[in-house]
């Protein structure tokens, strides 16, 4: 692992390019069975706003790990990533502001209801009430979540409690949106509707990050895809110029292919 | 801080905890309920509480005297002022025909053991006969006389093995009535207790008829009566027994009520997995926890209070139910309003010191469950400290008011008892002491909040091969965190045991032998091994680098301007802390093994292999393992507690551990372990040296009374010029050495840049 040091690391002395701007990052884990574990194998990445940038790739790929880092709840053992100019090492309360992120481990609160929740978050944000509530009355129309409003978190379905992340995320109208697997245990009209909604946000111009191992999603909503497989991104380019680059009709088909040359190059430089 | 977020999340938490059921019932209803039943069940077990009586078998009352009479009406007759004690009597004339004494004891003890009897009282044969004669012998020579009537002695217990009757006789004349019962037996020994007071009193009785006899004054056996009196007001005595009490209900409480919202908000939150929602948020790490620690701190003083008013209004209840009844034999009153004052102000720090202590442990928890595994450790440390207080030695002065808790706690009986001016003297030391702890254990959960490791800690599988592969697979160059503490826990434990296995050094080469092996095979060897077997680079990890030239001189020039300092100090610990006549003794038995001791073997044995043995240890192996923690401060303070406590004696103790601290700041500073060995011997050749200043050897040397003076006999101290002058100096090396380069650990350059505050406004840079 590329363990740099010093000042120059945290600095933060490169420029920024897209919203999302990542280079060369790695982040290694000690862990007692596999021992120094490199979930991040430097990777590089820009997304840019109004555009849905997609991550897929199988369980324990490194999704999960880079976007936690992303939205600054890990810190990466070595490389960068800024958001909207905001480097996630030296400045990760401003790299707060400027996203939502709504994963399968940002659960909801049991004891609050769907309103309370949405008002704690869009405190914590520094919105005024008055900005606040008006903007709240609108995103409980929009995701249809007026029917929750006086539920408590603990009587909520799965579905229920996506809509009340997604609420979360938005209420403080952040720049970029990190989704982490967010269909994970949603039915499929659950799942439709969410997809619709975040193509209405890109629609707006935000920047959004949509990471997923189900490739149908990918394929209908991303607008450039990184194929992620232990720790590196494999391939990155629009889902047309993928397939042409490597002669393949079939997404899968060309998924399965890159995902096994990575397997093969892997267990060849061991 | 962001105060505004601070006060945001203490109301989504305070609310977040009223609504679960599981705290509300711990922290409301809990003590509004158990008191109550509490006191239902006390009076309800009341009843058993009171005396039954006891069943004794009297044998042989054909032998008693007409006068005074012994047993009456199926009991001991009364004789005194004393109440009779509970006693149901039957009683058997004489022996049975051909029943020896020897039989007598095992039908006593079959009797006994059946339960049918729990005492067997023997009036030996011609008791009666004996005592007249005895009366009439004394009345023929009319002497005065000690009243040597029949007597028990309980002296004189022979057992019979464990579970046998004993006897309790007299061999002397007149004959002795024998009790016979089972010490293995409550019962059987409260029947020998009444039973031996209504015969003290019986034996009382008879003396008395022989004095009239005699015309002597009954007033003769006692010629004077010693009278008792409290001059204690009775408000000073309520004070005193609640002092005792409600500081520490109050503090029990306030531990118990942090711990478990500290849990639940900690790491039933990872549990939930709203852990990570509130960490993505644009909340700090240090306003979530300051959030989350005011509200563990209200919870703990509401359950403190809660359980104060609850225990408060029974227990009033009930003493006043008990004295109505008659019984009880002292009135314990209410609280005076004062303690209760008192108390409230007193809770506000203790609630803080013990929410972010339990904060920062639950913060490490992954679940709620293995949170409730590590109350066991709290409370194995803050109760005795709580309890310290209540031993009647125990009171408040500089040494215990540095102590914490036990400090808090002494201040709150002082301010109960309404000694104030005592409390306003001592309350500066301890609330300095408890803040201090507070920001301690503050800074520890927010490092918690801020260390990945453990906010995201996840179920490992665990196995003993597995565990040891890692230690060897993923060695680092020097050891981890958890590998320093081990080795300073496994030096002290060493340190234990050879402390009992050691005899006392009887002579110089006793001394030199333990000392020697307890440096090199017990703290420098057991170091040095786990440097090789747990870390990829022994000599990274045990410093073994070559320094500066300079910092080996500026490190002997910093110990011989420390030492005066470092005398002082020791002079004023021994004030606040002095040492018990028993070391004081040991101290100078050792100091007499020493003085036969040549001058070159004494610096070997004294300095130069402590030198070595213990910087390898402790900045060695300790402190390169502690500064994976990313606080150098607290890596050197933490090396140093170890470097302390393995000196044994607590005065010792402190004033290594400073010392400690030098070398620590020396170690990290230099980078090399050779300056910090350098210091150590300069330090206790100094410390030898010093020692052998006598008034003959002053008297040869002019210059030196200007380095030392007198302080009692053969005790010599620096000057306080020379102290300035070397506490001047130690400055200016200090100064030096700070601003040598240095190398940081990783982790102290990640907590660096976690430490510089936010640059403020979007893509500023």
């Amino acid at each position: 692992m590329n363990d740099l040091s010093g000042a120059e690391f945290y600095s933060g002395k490169e420029t920024a390019f897209g919203m999302i701007h990542v280079r060369d990052l790695t982040k290694a884990y000690a862990d007692l069975e596999r021992g120094a574990f490199v979930a991040l194998a430097g990777v590089s990445f820009d997304a840019l706003p109004g555009q849905i940038y997609g991550l897929l790739g199988p369980n324990g790929a490194g999704k999960t790990t880079l976007l936690r880092i992303l939205s600054t709840v890990l810190q990466p053992t070595s490389g960068t990533a800024t958001i909207n100019g905001c480097n996630v090492l030296s400045q990760p309360a401003l790299v707060r502001r400027q996203i939502g992120f709504v994963s399968t481990n940002t659960a909801v609160y049991d004891r609050m209801t769907a309103w309370e929740m949405v008002e704690y978050f869009g405190r914590l944000y520094g919105i005024g009430k008055d900005e606040l509530y008006p903007r709240m009355e609108r995103l409980f129309e929009r995701l249809q979540m007026k029917e929750i409003r006086n539920v408590l978190g603990a009587k909520m379905s799965t579905g229920m409690k996506q809509k009340v992340s997604i609420a979360r995320a938005l209420v403080h109208d952040p720049p970029v949106l990190i989704f982490d697997e967010a269909t994970v245990g949603l039915d499929v009209l659950v799942a439709r509707a969410l997809m619709n909604t975040v193509a209405e946000l890109r629609d707006q111009g935000k920047c959004i990050v949509y990471s997923t191992h189900i490739m149908r999603e990918v394929e209908r909503l991303c607008d450039r895809i990184a194929i992620m497989h232990r720790g590196g991104i494999v391939s990155e380019g629009t889902l047309a110029s993928l397939l042409e680059e490597h002669q393949e009709n079939d997404f899968e088909e060309l998924f399965f292919r890159l995902i096994s040359q990575r397997d093969e190059s892997l267990i060849a430089t061991r | 801080m962001n105060w505004s977020n601070v006060k945001l999340i203490v109301q989504r938490e305070v609310r977040d905890q009223l609504r679960d059921r599981r705290t509300m019932f711990t922290i409301v209803v809990l003590p509004l309920l158990l008191y109550p039943l509490l006191g239902t069940t006390f009076l309800q077990m009341a009843q058993f509480l009171q005396e039954h009586p006891t069943r004794v078998l009297v044998i042989g009352t054909a032998h008693l005297p007409q006068e005074p009479i012994l047993v009456k009406e199926g009991g001991l007759a009364p004789h005194g002022d004393d109440p009779v004690p509970l006693l149901e009597v039957q009683t058997r004339a004489a022996l049975s025909p051909g029943q020896t004494a020897d039989d007598l004891a095992l039908e006593a003890q079959n009797l006994i053991d059946s339960g049918e009897f729990d005492a067997v009282v023997y009036i030996p044969e011609n008791f009666r006969q004996r005592i007249e004669a005895f009366r009439s012998q004394q009345t023929e020579t009319n002497l005065p006389h000690d009243a040597d009537v029949p007597r028990v002695d309980p002296s004189r217990v022979e057992p019979l093995g464990a579970e046998s009757v004993n006897a309790v006789s007299a061999d002397a004349e007149p004959p002795s009535p024998q009790i016979f019962f089972n010490a293995a037996k409550d019962k059987s020994r409260v029947a020998h207790d009444r039973v031996s007071a209504a015969l003290r009193q019986w034996r009382d009785a008879i003396v008395e008829r022989n004095l009239e006899r005699h015309r002597v004054p009954a007033a003769a056996t006692r010629p004077f009566e010693v009278r008792e009196q409290d001059i204690a007001p009775e408000a000073g005595r309520r004070a005193m027994v609640w002092s005792k009490i409600l500081p520490f209900v109050v503090l029990i409480w306030a531990l118990t009520g942090a711990f478990y919202p500290a849990v639940d908000l900690c790491a039933g939150e990872k549990e939930r997995g709203t852990l990570e929602t509130l960490l993505c948020s644009p909340a700090r790490r240090s306003e979530i926890v300051w959030g989350k620690l005011l509200t563990v701190m209200i919870f703990s003083m509401a359950t403190s209070l809660l359980n104060l008013a609850s225990m408060g209004v029974t227990g009033a209840l009930i003493l006043r139910h008990v004295e109505a009844l008659g019984r009880g034999g002292f009135s314990l009153g209410s609280p005076p309003l004062s303690a209760v004052f008192w108390l409230v102000i007193a809770l506000a720090p203790i609630a803080a010191l013990f929410s972010a202590l339990a904060l920062a442990i639950a913060a490490f928890a992954r679940s709620t469950k293995e949170g409730q595994y590590y109350l066991l450790p709290l409370l194995m440390i803050s109760v005795p400290l709580m309890m310290l207080p209540l031993f009647p030695a125990a009171e408040l002065d500089l040494g215990t008011s540095l102590i914490p808790v036990t400090g808090v706690m002494l201040l709150l009986k002082a301010l109960i008892e309404g000694e104030y001016a005592q409390a306003l003297v001592y309350a500066p030391p301890v609330i300095g002491v408890t803040a201090l702890c507070c920001l301690l254990a503050i800074r520890w959960a927010v490092d918690q909040f801020n260390n990945e490791s453990v906010l995201f800690r996840e179920s490992e599988r665990f196995g003993l091969g597995l565990w040891l592969r890692h230690l060897v697979r993923d060695r680092e160059d020097t050891p981890t965190f958890g590998q320093a503490i081990l080795c300073g826990v496994l030096l002290l434990t060493i340190r234990f045991f050879a402390m009992f296995l050691a005899p006392a050094p009887e002579s110089w080469a006793d001394f030199a032998r333990s000392t020697l092996v307890l440096q090199i095979a017990l703290i420098a060897t057991p170091a040095l091994l786990m440097a090789i077997i747990l870390t990829r680079s022994p000599r990274k990890t045990l410093l073994l680098t070559v320094p500066r030239p300079m910092t080996l001189s500026a490190a002997v020039l910093l110990a011989v301007a420390l030492h005066p300092l470092v005398v002082v100090l020791a002079k004023v610990i021994q004030m606040l802390y002095p040492l018990g006549d028993e070391t004081k003794a040991q101290l100078e038995g050792l100091g007499s093994i020493l003085a036969s001791a040549p001058l070159p073997f004494l610096l070997l044995v004294l300095a130069l292999t402590p030198a070595i043995c213990e910087e390898l240890a402790f900045r060695g192996f300790i402190l390169s393992g502690l500064r994976h923690m990313g606080h150098r401060r607290a890596a050197i303070v933490i090396s140093s507690i170890f470097f302390g406590v393995t000196h044994g004696m607590l005065q010792q103790s402190l004033s290594a551990c400073a010392v400690g601290m030098v070398l620590g700041y020396l170690a990290i500073q230099t980078g090399s372990l050779l300056p910090c060995v350098l210091f150590h011997l300069t330090h206790n050749s100094l410390t030898v040296l010093s020692s052998l200043v006598t008034p003959e050897r002053l008297a040869e040397r002019p210059w030196a009374s200007w380095v030392f003076q007198s302080v009692g006999e053969n005790e010599y101290i620096y000057t306080w010029p020379t102290v300035a002058l070397g506490g001047g100096v130690s400055l200016l090396v200090l100064m030096w050495l700070r601003g040598l380069p240095h190398q940081d650990s990783p982790e102290e350059r990640r907590q660096h840049v976690l430490d510089q505050p936010a640059p403020m406004g979007v893509g500023a840079r």
